[in-house]
């Protein structure tokens, strides 16, 4: 039993003395102590010092069977050694250079060991001495160890006895009680001195002797048989179950040790984690997120089934695959499982795609963590994706319903625009039609006309000429002047000149009215289909230019628009989503303006302004209208979050305006003043930005 | 009509001078004496200087609306008779007709016999 010798002193066998004398360099002649002492042999070894102090810290440091002492080293320092080594250290014998009775007397009381003069027979005598003074030293300590062996062996004893969280408990050779230790007492509610001689039977409940298999246990070890340990289970009424490891030993004199250890605890514990491992497994197994464990080599360790479900593989069927096999087309090193590895780098809700175990690819949304144990030591990777189609899918459909709420809120402003034009074509038309039938009236006579000029004509070709008198002739050309009467009157009142000048009017109006129309309904056109799903090289000003058309037509004419457009370079987007977030833009100042400046006889203004900042595009819309209070302004670009009545706003323009604008690397910023006015500033990246900082945002 | 003598006055109200311009037409031989206002204040200026026997006016008008229009009309000139041309006939509260004593509801776009025969019916 190791601990056992412990605390106990060593007994080398070598003899270590100590000698303090004069240094070599001091006038003294050499007493020959030294020399005396070699006559030991090489069973001692010697430590020679020169001062108290030196002498001191040796004996301190390590077992010195015997200290011999020059007293002519000093008073001070003899004094020094002595009381230092008065109380336990090892025996000390001063050397006086001659015999001096008062000095031997006084270095006595000090507590030396002996006293011996540096006389003719020193070199002799002080071996004799040594040994002696060394052998009673020696017994004294072993004395001294045994003593403390014993008290060390009781105090342990006392101490196991009392500590241990087991209830102990001697039987005699008749199975009565000698006596239990104190966690016996606790468990059971016994003293030691009322249960002493009373049977077992009557101390512990009946059940744990008898089911607990107690009883089977003494049994065997009272036949000196071993025992394995048991483990006894019963009901406690107040506490319920209870479980003890139940062991038994032989002891002297036929009597018998049973050892209960209380498990109720660890078992309780080892539920718990059981309960606790259940929980996290239950979570991982069936929540709708993927979870891979990947280690430092990047192979997964473990998949729950969602991963297996998203991948399509089997059940373990991802176990030990490389991590950057399910994402074939990204470089190894750009996979951000594999950054997390090497950078120990994280990532929250970056958007990449997996590759399905059939081949088909999968947009998810992917978090990755290191993974460390308790320790600090780097053990992987923990990664937690969704399945984001469907999140997609919903996107498409939010923004797909912003555009028809802005459309809708259009199509009022739309329709009346295109009313008037509609209104007055038809009413055009329809004069026109009766402008032609009064024409028709004037053609009428026209025709009259030239029917009785050419019947003069008619003798004159036939005959080859006419003579003059001729009844017939004369009669014939009366119908001219008749017919000429009945056109003038047809002509004045038609109004034939002005129907001939109006018509061109009416005719102009007209083309000009369907020329309006046309435009509105290409403009209107530009919103009716969806993106292409790769970005395109766009020009943001043509962008720009006509969204801001077609939301100009609802603004009509109270308000002013300005426009100040730089030459961009073309810009890698999806043109038909950054016309979505100019409308909104410019349809949010126009009715900041109609509740401001507007409503208040004020004029509007509105400034659409483009340039380019460096690597960036700046599209800047700026309104004079109500301003945005600074409350609101912290939330504008929260979803459903709306100033408008309801009806007018669906709270989704901004926030739909700020994801696609995120989404195309850009941002959007917001300056305003209550009563003054809001500047909205979208600026926009004009490379296409990798999927990575696209994400990180 | 109002019998011989000068003809009825009719004032039309649009901002858009184009409908102006088709109503002119479509009233061309119905001998009114015809006056156009191209905004709310120019209109309740010709009724404040001369008088008008019937005002028809559109709706939907940057600055007023043609009812708040009407309700001055109503106010100030009782006696001229009050009509209004709009595409959204639908959108005009009767109970606001009523109120305002609007005598007809033309609807935009407009058939030409129907407005002749209103204004004919209230002048």
């Amino acid at each position: 039993m190791l601990w056992e010798e412990a605390p106990l002193s060593q007994s080398s066998p070598l003899v270590r003395i100590a000698v303090v004398q004069p240094r070599p360099g001091s006038a003294l002649p050499d007493l020959g102590t030294v020399g005396s002492l070699d006559r030991l042999g090489r069973e001692a070894t010697l430590e020679v010092l020169y001062d108290a102090a030196s002498c001191s810290d040796l004996a301190a440091r390590e077992p010195i069977d015997l200290v011999i002492l020059e007293e002519r080293i000093g008073e001070d320092d003899t004094h020094q050694v002595l009381a230092a080594l008065r109380a336990a250290g090892p025996p000390v014998i001063v050397v006086t250079t001659g015999i001096d009775e008062e000095l031997a007397l006084d270095v006595f009381r000090r507590g030396a060991a002996d006293c011996i003069a540096a006389t003719s027979d020193y070199a002799e005598v002080l071996p004799v001495v040594a040994l002696e003074q060394i052998r009673r030293w020696r017994a004294a300590r072993e004395r001294g160890d045994t003593e403390r062996r014993i008290r060390w062996l009781e105090h342990l004893h006392e101490a196991i006895v009392n500590e241990i969280p087991a209830a102990l408990v001697v039987l005699d050779g008749q199975g009565n009680v000698v006596t239990v230790n104190p966690e016996f007492s606790r468990i059971w509610g016994v003293s030691a001195g009322e249960v002493n001689d009373r049977p077992l039977e009557s101390v512990l409940p009946s059940d744990l002797l008898e089911s607990g298999g107690v009883g089977e246990v003494l049994s065997r070890a009272a036949e000196g048989r071993s025992v394995a340990p048991r483990i006894a289970r019963v009901i406690d009424g107040e506490r319920g179950m209870r479980a003890f490891d139940v062991r038994a030993k032989r002891l002297d004199e036929g009597r018998l040790l049973l050892v209960l250890s209380d498990l109720t605890e660890v078992e309780l514990l080892a539920k718990q984690v059981d309960d606790l491992q259940r929980y996290n497994e239950n979570i991982i197994q069936n929540m709708n997120s993927a979870l891979l464990v990947v280690n430092l080599e990047g192979r997964i360790t473990y998949a729950n089934p969602t991963a297996e479900l998203i991948l399509d593989t089997r059940p373990g069927g991802l176990r030990d695959s490389p991590v950057w096999d399910w994402f074939p087309n990204t470089p190894r090193e750009e996979v951000l499982i594999s950054r997390t590895l090497t950078e120990n780098t994280r990532f929250r809700g970056a958007e990449t795609v997996i590759t399905r175990a059939s081949g088909g690819i999968v947009p998810i949304g992917i978090s990755c963590a290191p993974m460390s144990d308790r320790d600090g030591t780097r053990l992987g990777a923990v990664a937690i994706f969704q399945d984001l189609t469907e999140i997609k899918q919903l996107h498409r459909q939010v923004l797909q319903t912003e555009k028809m709420a802005s459309i809708g809120q259009l199509a009022a402003g739309v329709a009346h625009e295109i009313n008037n034009p509609m209104g007055f074509i038809h009413a055009n038309l329809c004069q026109m039609s009766e402008y032609l039938d009064d024409l028709d009236k004037v053609w009428d006579s026209m025709e009259a006309l030239r029917k009785a000029v050419r019947e003069l004509e008619r003798p004159t070709m036939e005959e080859g000429g006419f003579a003059p008198g001729d009844a017939s002739i004369t009669a014939r050309s009366g119908e001219i002047p008749r017919a000429m009467a009945a056109l003038d009157g047809v002509i004045e009142k038609v109004d034939a000149d002005f129907l001939i000048s109006d018509f061109g009017k009416a005719v102009r109006e007209s083309l000009e009215g369907s020329e309006r129309i046309r435009h509105i309904v290409q403009d209107l056109r530009a919103f009716s289909h969806q993106d292409t799903a790769e970005r395109v090289a766009s020009d943001l000003n043509q962008c720009l230019d006509s969204t801001a058309n077609i939301v100009w037509t609802m603004m009509k004419h109270s308000v002013s628009l300005t426009k100040q457009y730089e030459e961009l370079p073309p810009v890698f987007c999806f043109p038909m989503q950054l016309k979505q977030v100019f409308m909104n833009l410019i349809v949010n100042a126009y009715q900041a303006i109609e509740a401001g400046a507007g409503a208040e006889g004020g004029r509007g203004e509105i400034c659409l302004r483009t340039e380019r900042r460096g690597d960036l595009v700046a599209v800047v819309v700026k309104d004079n209208g109500t301003g945005i209070a600074p409350d609101a302004l912290d939330r504008i670009f929260d979803p459903f979050f709306t100033t408008k009545d309801v009806g007018i706003g669906t709270g989704l323009g901004l926030s739909t305006s700020f994801n696609i604008v995120r989404r195309h690397g850009g941002t959007i910023r917001v300056e305003s003043l209550e009563g003054q006015g809001t500047t909205f500033e979208v600026l926009l990246p004009v490379e296409v930005p990798d999927p990575e900082t696209e994400t990180a945002a | 009509m109002s019998g011989s003598g000068s003809p009825p006055v009719v004032l039309l109200v649009d901002d858009e001078t184009r409908i102006l311009s088709a109503l002119r037409r479509t009233l061309r031989r119905e001998g009114y004496e015809i006056l156009t206002a191209e905004s709310v204040a120019e209109a309740l200026r010709i009724l404040g200087s001369r008088p008008v026997n019937l005002v028809l006016t559109d709706q939907k008008m940057p600055g007023m609306s043609g009812l708040e229009f009407l309700e001055q009309v109503a106010a100030r000139h009782p006696a001229v008779a009050r009509l209004v041309i709009t595409g959204w006939p639908e959108e005009i509260p009767a109970a606001q007709i009523e109120r305002l004593g609007i005598r007809a509801l033309i609807p935009k776009p407009w058939d030409d016999d129907q407005v002749r025969s209103a204004l004919r019916d209230h002048t």
